[in-house]
């Protein structure tokens, strides 16, 4: 095999994997992704009211992006390859993989709100009541959240238009993709982080109403959680 | 009035620094209300930047974002969380831990130090703590239990041995301390390796001390439970247990040799990881997907952290607080090791209330740019860190590994009894610190043996 076809190892014919390539995927998957979820809210708004239809589409565009990972694994264990076995390098590998990364974990935020998932310093707030959390909580939303979240669309929203009208391409390594669309992903984050935290503050108001925490819908949870729980109901139904 | 209020605020005697300060105490404050923390960190920084450098904030607010998501050491966190979810999905912890028992069947407390072996190598896999202490919980603490050992130290046994991971390399937490300090995450790697397997093996130590000098916390297991053949021992452990030990010291080794970075060893160990639960029959497709999405929460839990705290630490320095902090200990004229005692004692302090990502990500980029004041390399700081923070899991009041160990125990075992079968460990963990302190080079030998003195 010659180095030449080493170079081009995933290309048949007159298809190349190569920046200009993975750059479009991006595009496209990030085009894909975004517009499944706001279709995805527009019916489930129809469907099932706003509440609902907040939780299941940042889950849904969560959970879509969340498959990053596997290709983040693909890509990068495929970049070892040609590395070691074939001897060639891939010059794309290095900008696909931190595009994706990104992408993951700001995709993932309001899931993670949804699921109550990020991390709180909680060793007085998990002593409260119910209502006195929600209380705290809905003040927080409105003086900490909504101003930061809103900061974050405004300011992304600036960084990615200039970035676009650049066309400005990965300085990581030469001949990169282009950068604008994974500087899309900031405002669009922004924009579903927003809904979330809505979604949450509703969530609090309905709490300070009845004095407990609305049921969140069902999803895969940690492992040391679902074990508690269910030793929590074996010793229910024992006692 | 409000006018009056700001313009009396931005009077030029509150000085920057002032605000800095004002700025770490109100936050401190705000820690305590239980709000996301990535969200209380992102508004303070939004709120005292725009005081100290108006509408440039939002610039800076979108670089620092930027720059966590571009983040190539970052990068493998996500990795290295899928390949622990897969192999904590896989179902592989039982006969894992049958295969360390029947090997070790000749030892005083045998089943003792089988569960810290067990819990060792799993928690090193998967690193995740809560998931290794439930499962041994279930799995090993009842067994100990049956067999006649103190409840105490079952479960200081069980709590422990769990917390192992988040020290042994490959860890998460070492990554985010290498991101933070901005070191090489392959020479942490290489300083931790051997305080990991030393912290582990004075566990093991202890509890085979104990058990020959009281055998009644640890009896032995009767003869025909200890009696295995030995062809019955080598082809369980050959089936059980090297299978993923190979696994992490392949990723380990390459990284350590240099072949490979960290995200491209967890790349390839994420695929290992896939391979062997499918080897063991123990995969399937719902499994990956719940691999997945729970890689996608863990992962946005610790980089949204991570963003929160880039914007409050850059205006925080850009105020000037950081130098008031490193002044005032400086006025402290605290000889080097003073500043260790300090620090660590601070940190200690912290495990207390907080978990260790808060820890690592919030708190440490406070004491970081005072280690080049008192000549401390920030490699032997991490590994010190690393093994302190072992205790932020075990001690009370906010101690997890206890508390979910209570719940998945029987219902007489109470949290007192667990946290007093902890102390022991704890203490062992203060030891290891001792001896790491006294002798660097347990650690910092094999760094500069595979990568020369810096």
């Amino acid at each position: 095999m010659t180095a030449g076809t080493a170079q081009g190892a995933l290309g048949v014919g007159k298809f190349k994997f190569d920046s200009d390539l993975i750059g479009q995927l991006f595009i496209i998957g990030l085009a894909a992704g975004t517009a499944l979820a706001i279709g995805y809210f527009v019916v489930a708004v129809v469907r099932g009211g706003f509440l609902r239809a907040v939780d299941e589409t940042s889950t849904f565009i969560g959970k879509f992006f969340a498959w990053s990972i596997v290709l983040l694994t693909l890509a990068i264990s495929y970049e070892v390859f040609c590395r070691y076995v074939l001897g060639a390098p891939t010059d794309w590998a290095f900008d696909l993989s931190y595009m994706l990364y990104g992408t993951l974990f700001m995709m993932a935020g309001a899931y993670t709100l949804a699921r109550n998932g990020h991390v709180r310093g909680d060793f007085v707030y998990r002593s409260w009541a119910p209502r006195r959390q929600a209380r705290m909580d809905l003040a927080l939303y409105v003086l900490f959240f909504f101003p930061g979240i809103i900061a974050l669309i405004y300011s992304g929203w600036d960084y990615f238009k200039l970035a676009w009208l650049l066309n400005e391409k990965s300085s990581a390594s030469p001949n990169g993709p282009v950068i604008w669309p994974f500087k899309a992903v900031i405002p669009i984050t922004g924009v579903f982080m927003l809904l979330q935290g809505i979604a949450e503050s509703i969530r609090c108001v309905q709490c300070i109403r009845t004095g407990e925490w609305p049921q969140r819908q069902h999803d895969v949870e940690e492992m040391e959680k679902l074990i508690l729980e269910q030793a929590q109901q074996a010793k229910g139904e024992k006692a | 009035m409000l006018t009056a209020i700001l313009g009396y605020l931005s009077f030029p005697f509150i000085s920057d620094a002032a605000m800095g300060v004002l700025m770490l105490v109100l936050f401190l404050v705000f820690l305590m209300l239980g709000f996301p923390i990535a969200f209380t960190l992102m508004a303070m920084g939004l709120g005292f930047g725009y005081y100290a450098m108006g509408p440039n904030i939002f610039q800076l607010f979108v670089q620092r974002t930027y720059s966590v998501m571009a983040n190539d050491v970052l990068l493998s966190i996500p990795l290295f969380l899928f390949m622990g979810y897969v192999v904590e999905r896989a179902n592989i912890l039982d006969r894992l831990y049958r295969s360390i028992q029947l090997a070790m069947g000749w030892l005083p407390g045998s089943l003792a130090v089988a569960t810290l072996a067990t819990c060792a190598l799993f928690a090193t896999a998967t690193g995740i703590v809560g998931a290794v202490v439930t499962l041994m919980g279930l799995l090993a603490f009842p067994a100990m239990l049956r067999a006649g050992y103190d409840t105490r130290l079952a479960a200081g046994v069980v709590c422990a041995g769990g917390c192992l991971g988040i020290l042994i390399p490959p860890s998460v937490m070492l990554i985010l301390y290498g991101a933070t300090a901005g070191v090489s995450v392959v020479k942490l790697y290489a300083a931790a390796f051997f305080p990991g397997i030393m912290l582990a093996g004075l566990y093991m130590l202890y509890v085979i001390v104990l058990a020959m000098v009281r055998p009644q916390v640890a009896p032995r297991l009767p003869p025909e439970q200890r009696s295995a053949s030995i062809a019955k021992i080598v082809w369980e452990l050959a089936t059980s247990f090297f299978p993923l030990a190979l696994l992490i010291l392949g990723v380990l080794g390459a990284i350590m040799f240099g072949l490979a970075t960290p995200a491209e060893a967890a790349a390839i160990g994420a695929l290992g990881a896939v391979m062997l639960a499918l080897a063991y029959r123990n995969f399937s497709f719902a499994k990956l997907q719940e691999s997945v999405f729970l890689t996608a929460r863990a992962s946005a839990m610790v980089c949204w952290l991570f963003v929160g705290s880039a914007v409050f630490s850059a205006v925080f320095a850009y105020l000037g607080g950081q130098k008031v902090v490193e002044d005032f200990v400086l006025a402290l004229k605290l000889s080097p090791t003073g500043f260790l005692v300090m620090t660590q004692a601070i940190i200690f302090l912290l495990g207390w209330p907080l978990e260790w990502t808060e820890i690592i990500i919030i708190f440490l980029p406070i004491f970081l740019p005072l280690l080049d004041d008192f000549g401390v390399d920030p490699i032997f700081f991490g590994v010190l860190v690393a093994l302190n923070l072992q205790t932020s899991f075990l001690s009370p009041p906010v101690a997890m590994a206890p508390f979910y160990l209570k719940g998945v125990a029987p219902k007489q075992v109470t949290i007192d009894e667990i946290f007093n079968g902890v102390y022991p460990f704890l203490a062992i963990v203060m030891f290891s610190m001792a001896l790491f302190y006294i002798f660097p080079g347990i650690g910092l030998w094999l760094p500069n043996y595979l990568y020369g003195p810096k």
